[in-house]
Order: C-alpha cells, then structure tokens, then sequence
C-alpha cells in the first residue's frame, strides 16, 4: 500500500464506520429495536473491514517513484570539512 | 496504517468508540422519555394474622394487583422489574418497608397486569406493632435499559388497615 493509499484506507474508514454507526442508530430508534441497531451497525464494520483492510489494488496506484541511483552520482550530497571556516564547501570527490 | 495488522486494529478501535457513542446516544434518549403508569392494588383477604413464637407479628395476605406498565418501555428497554412494598411506621423504626410481591415483566406486550395474587412474602413486623395499623401499599419499578443506567420508580398506591385483632 503506498502513501496516498494509507491515507485513503484510514479516511475511508473513519467515513464508513461513521456513516453506519448513524445509520445504525436512526434505524434502530426508527423501528424501536435495539437489537436492529446492533446488528446494522455489525454489518457496517464487516463492510468497512473488507474494504480497508486487505491490499487492495485500488490502494496502491501511486507508488512511490525512487531516484535512479545514477542520479546521486550527478548530485553528490554536500559535505562539510571538519573545523574549516568553509562550510558548505563542495568536494567534488566520491561518495563516501 | 501500513499493513493490514494495523489497520484491522485501527477499525476495530474506531468501531468499538463509536459502538460506546451509540449506546451512550440511546441510554440518553431515555432520559426524555416520561412514562405514566396506572396501577392499582387492593387486599381482598387477610389469610393470618398471627404473632410468631418470637414475638413478631406476621401477615399473609391476597391481594388485587392491576397496573399499566406499558409506558416504561422504550427502544432501550430490556426488562422492568416490579415490586410491591407495605410501607407503614412504628416506635421502633421511621420507615418500614416490607416486600410483598414482586414479578418480572420481560417484554412490552406483558406489560398489562390484571392478577390476583397471594403476597409471595409474608409481611412480618420487626415487633408487634401491626395489630389496627395502615400500611401504604407503594409499587416500586426498576426499569433495566439494554444500554446504560437503571431507572428506578415508585407510586404509591392504597392504603390498607390491618384488624384490631390476630385471626389465629
């Protein structure tokens, strides 16, 4: 699951149990049964359980791209001289 | 929120809060909810009337019982718990309470009691102080919600004088 998808998973899910949890309730006070409201609201929890537990493949549509690795070498990470006035100097050597 | 491990507890954890807000929102509809119940009880035969060998006096009594309990239920209610209670005072105490009767209604449509009853409990005195005294027949409910608090009630219902003398 990349990052967009965690994001999508959690918001889903608080929306979805929300939503069935209000449901649950209006339904259960509606028909005068409690029981009713337990079992809508049980029902709303599978729902939101199988939707934004598993990996799904709708959750995983931005994955993360990583730079090519040629790309640090072109770029070298700047490095500071220890106890030189110069920081921010570049050395314009290997990686280390 | 990265693997499904974690995202399984996260739900339940949600699920479980908002299970409580529920609850919690339908225990507090009830407290809007205001009941009328009728009731009536009379005794229609004193059974004895006697003093024990230890000193205390004791009845045992039929009685009349009618009473709409309808009202106490609600969408919340699992089952009313009534009983009936002779109330009187004496020298010794301020305020007796005897437990005579008591029954369970478990459900709306039991809820309409038409009954002739003998007191399950006899009403002994802690003395003997009964002989020509009124008691206040008082019928007490307990209202148990499937979520939240119980609710508890009284009405007082008839008077009754108990005879001058013991029958036995």
């Amino acid at each position: 699951m990349d990052w967009l998808g965690q994001k999508r998973a959690e918001m889903l899910m608080q929306v979805l149990l929300l939503a069935s949890a209000v449901a649950a309730f209006v339904v259960g006070y509606v028909r005068a049964e409690f029981q009713l409201m337990l079992l809508v609201y049980a029902g709303g929890v599978v729902l939101t359980a199988l939707v934004t537990v598993p990996n799904w493949p709708f959750f995983n549509r931005n994955p993360l791209k990583w730079l090519d690795a040629a790309e640090a070498e072109r770029h070298p990470r700047p490095q500071v001289s220890a106890g030189a006035a110069a920081v921010g100097k570049k050395k314009s050597g290997k990686n280390k | 929120m990265h693997s499904w491990t974690q995202r399984l507890l996260a739900a339940a954890t949600t699920a479980g809060v908002l299970l409580a807000a529920a609850c919690a929102a339908a225990s507090a509809l009830d407290a809007f909810h205001a009941p009328t119940v009728q009731a009536q009880a009379h005794v229609t035969k004193i059974n004895r009337f006697h003093k024990q060998i230890n000193g205390n006096d004791k009845v045992t009594l039929t009685f009349n019982v009618s009473a709409d309990l309808e009202s106490l239920f609600t969408w919340n209610t699992k089952q009313v718990f009534i009983f009936l209670t002779a109330e009187y005072e004496n020298a010794k105490n301020s305020l007796n309470q005897v437990s005579l009767w008591d029954h369970i209604i478990p459900d709306k449509d039991l809820a309409k009691l038409q009954l002739e009853v003998k007191s399950k409990y006899p009403l002994i005195d802690q003395g003997s102080s009964l002989r020509g005294k009124t008691v206040q027949f008082v019928l007490h409910w307990h209202v148990m919600p499937n979520a939240g608090a119980m609710i508890r009630d009284r009405m007082a219902l008839s008077e009754f004088t108990l005879p001058d003398s013991y029958t036995s």
